[in-house]
């Protein structure tokens, strides 16, 4: 029997990528998102000194610390490394913290902010070194109590992860 | 190892939604009382069970590839919309759960902490007699997710069926799953219900 057409080009043809109600993740321009600036927290990180009598300053350091690591969160971007840089310095600043301010820390956060903290958390929890895990719980617990069960469905529920 | 068959009985850990409270109790007794309890244990079972308590919410969507097909759709993964973030909790670098989600199922799967050889051919063994009888099971998987040592599909047709808070306990059964924590509550159960 003869082909009832010339060429069948046609029938290599993906229909399902032309399909209008196709999903498509938004792709937002990433690029010029650097991350926490890393000289910023590290200096803050610095001022905590080691002895003892001062520390109602360098609990207020901390503080600023938390907030300054969750300032620029490289959720847009695609470049690995500025996201491993990023996970690298939340985790510092996270296992800095004594147990008993952790709670502190984590009042001093507000919705969004708790949000990030909690996918910090998740992203740390797939590398774990060897106290890393259980300071991260202590964090999860505490982020948990803050933020609810609704902070955890908005991490599993991001289409971009930090 | 030997096992009584009431132990066993004990451990079907699917309860259908008729039955009565007295099977969710011996459960959730089994695994409130390990007898070595690591600082790290309870924050970690926690974190889990809040996990799997915002992945948990599942509802039924049919295929959108196949007509009149209803497939879980974090086995298929076909499409991105419909699938969460993956999300791992670790313990420790030997011990984590993965709880992978999507709109109609949930993957979990545990690592489980196998400290030498002994354990760890155990640990196969266990698993692999779990699996074998995984149609009895409702939730486990037949085979683990690369990396780990049992997982479970838990799709809305079991949420719809099983208490959730007793799907959260079944999985947990198997987190602090060592030889001296498993053989001391084994022993419990055979001692107090007899052959």
């Amino acid at each position: 029997m003869s082909k009832n057409t010339v060429s069948d080009r046609f029938r290599k043809v993906d229909v399902d990528e032309y399909d209008e109600n196709k999903f498509v993740d938004e792709e937002d321009g990433g690029e010029n998102q650097l991350g926490p600036d890393e000289a910023e927290v590290d200096s803050l990180i610095r001022q905590y000194p080691s002895s003892s009598f001062l520390t109602l300053i360098c609990k207020g350091n901390l503080m600023e610390a938390l907030q300054a690591v969750l300032k620029n969160p490289p959720i847009n971007t695609k470049n690995q490394n500025v996201k491993d840089r990023a996970e690298g310095l939340v985790l510092k600043v996270l296992s800095s913290f004594k147990a008993s301010d952790i709670e502190k820390g984590v009042q001093s956060l507000d919705k969004n902010g708790v949000d990030l903290l909690m996918k910090y958390i998740y992203k740390g929890f797939e590398r774990p070194s060897e106290n890393s895990s259980a300071i991260l719980l202590q964090w999860h617990e505490k982020a948990l109590s803050a933020g609810g069960v609704g902070c955890i469905v908005r991490v599993l529920t991001a289409r971009k992860t930090v | 190892m030997s096992m009584c068959n009431s132990s066993w009985s004990q451990m079907v850990f699917y309860e259908k939604a008729h039955e009565g409270s007295r099977r969710g109790a011996d459960t959730s007794a089994f695994l409130q009382s390990p007898q070595k309890m690591t600082a790290t244990l309870r924050p970690y079972l926690n974190a889990v069970r809040a996990t799997l308590q915002a992945a948990l919410c599942l509802e039924n969507f049919s295929s959108q590839v196949v007509e009149r097909h209803n497939k879980p759709e974090v086995e298929v993964r076909s499409s991105k919309e419909l699938l969460l973030q993956p999300v791992v909790i670790s313990r420790n670098d030997k011990e984590k759960v993965l709880i992978e989600g999507s709109i109609n199922s949930v993957r979990v799967s545990i690592a489980v902490k196998q400290a030498d050889e002994i354990e760890k051919i155990l640990c196969h063994k266990f698993m692999r007699f779990m699996m074998m009888r995984a149609e009895n099971f409702f939730i486990l998987r037949r085979k683990p997710v690369e990396g780990y040592d049992i997982s479970f599909l838990i799709t809305n047709f079991h949420t719809e069926q099983m208490y959730k808070h007793k799907l959260r306990n079944s999985s947990k059964i198997f987190e602090d799953l060592s030889l001296e924590s498993f053989c001391s509550r084994l022993g419990r159960r055979c001692g107090s219900h007899g052959k």
